[in-house]
């Protein structure tokens, strides 16, 4: 057997490869699906160019590629892999034929909570080496959740999924967002208990997102879609479960959640943001962006930043990473006080 | 980099305020709440247990969301949340 130590670096090594994968099949979505003519409007620039959409589809096939070669190298737990690939795959789905037919908003949280059973049939069929019941809390010791915590799994990674699709209205923010809050749960993993499955998926998450966010980044040339946001959403929520980050994961994706939150609790429903009459934000002439007046509109992240200040999107861009670093930071003290 | 410095300010309390009030809460479940055996019953009695407890934490949530909502409103915006009027 391998030294633990050499099991890690192992892979982190491996994991890296899926940044130039990342890279690679975003740019080749790119090419195919301005061909095919999915584009997506870039709404906050004053030109509106059109911009490949569903290119965010190189997330999810590089994390279940490079899982499955992780497996065939004997690197894993496979049925942990077998469980976070499923998961990644069937909201890549759910959000591809979204994308495709403009579904009522109400459809996605119900469809990503079956996104959730792999883990849940698996975690039977396998005790103990999916998931553990019992949540680790910070300072205060844990506590055992046999009949909570598989219930609330699906639940889990329809929140996780859903909130990272919600927070992704300008160039970046979603990839950029993601791959703080996974390179800070990575190093928090490798602190404290450094599995070396847990140490795969999260560097490799970080590496995809990081593919992905070169050309997403401000100015887009590539839009993640549906089908990007939420397998990584789901992702997340996954990794939160199976490495054992659960209440370090809800810390990290704050700016997530206060995001879905104000936005739900203005609106009162689920709906899509293409489907809302009162929009959050104004392009002004000069290209900058301004918080709505409208009262009816949602009270989202990126309108409260916008509040009394209109800002050029780069500057919001930049305003989300520095909060999703401060949650980042604050998501790695607790794994630090968890231990 | 034009940060908004005072955005990000106001979102640092809001985020530490949220952080402590969540381990807080989390450390009521794990302390107080967890070891409760409200039925002794091996059977259905569990069910019933996982079932108060869930709610419990339920309420603990609602209440870390409302104050959630309350910081935002006071912080950002300053008339009712009917208006949204920014500060």
């Amino acid at each position: 057997m391998l030294p633990s130590g050499w099991e890690v670096t192992t892979a982190v090594l491996l994991a890296i490869i899926s940044f130039p994968v990342s890279l690679v099949l975003t740019r080749f979505f790119m090419q195919v699906n301005a061909r095919r003519g999915i584009f997506g409007i870039d709404v906050h620039k004053l030109s509106k160019p059109r911009i490949p959409e569903m290119c965010g589809a190189a997330i999810p096939v590089t994390l279940i590629l490079l899982s499955s070669i992780y497996v065939l190298i004997g690197g894993g737990n496979s049925i942990m892999m077998l469980a976070f690939s499923l998961v990644v795959g069937s909201a890549a789905v759910v959000g591809a034929v979204d994308d495709r037919l403009k579904m009522r908003g109400i459809y996605k949280p119900l469809l990503t909570l079956l996104c959730g059973l792999p883990i849940v049939a698996l975690g039977l069929l396998f005790p103990n080496q999916v998931y553990n019941p019992t949540l680790q809390v910070p300072i205060f010791g844990s506590f055992h959740l046999p009949v909570i915590y598989p219930l609330s799994i699906p639940v889990a990674i329809s929140v996780t999924s859903n909130t990272t699709n919600m927070l992704d209205p300008l160039n970046g923010t979603m990839a950029g967002g993601v791959s703080i809050i996974s390179a800070a749960l990575l190093i928090g993993v490798l602190i404290t208990a450094p599995a070396p499955s847990a140490v795969f998926l999260y560097a490799c998450l970080l590496f995809s997102a990081l593919g992905f966010f070169y050309f997403n980044r401000y100015p887009s040339r590539a839009f993640a879609g549906n089908v990007g946001q939420l397998s990584v959403g789901a992702a997340l929520g996954a990794l939160a479960i199976l490495s054992r980050t659960e209440i370090a994961s809800i810390v990290a994706m704050f700016p997530n959640i206060q995001n879905s939150f104000f936005f739900l609790s203005k609106i009162k429903r689920f709906t899509e943001h293409r489907a809302l009459t009162a929009k959050p934000t104004k392009l002004l002439d000069d290209g900058r962006l301004a918080s709505s007046s409208d009262p009816k509109a949602p009270l989202t992240l990126v309108r409260t930043l916008l509040v009394g200040r209109p800002a050029k999107e780069s500057e919001i861009v930049s305003t989300i990473f520095a909060l999703f670093l401060v949650s980042a930071a604050l998501a790695l003290i607790t794994m630090i006080l968890i231990g | 980099m034009g940060l908004n410095h005072r955005a990000v300010a106001l979102q640092l309390i809001i985020f530490v305020t949220q952080w402590g009030l969540m381990i807080i809460g989390f450390g009521i479940l794990a302390a107080v709440v967890g070891p409760l055996r409200i039925q002794s019953d091996p059977s259905l009695g569990r069910y019933f247990d996982a079932a108060v407890k869930a709610m419990i934490a339920l309420v603990l949530s609602i209440s870390w969301l409302f104050i959630w909502d309350r910081q935002v409103r006071v912080y950002f915006y300053r008339k009712r949340e009917d208006i949204a009027e920014p500060v």
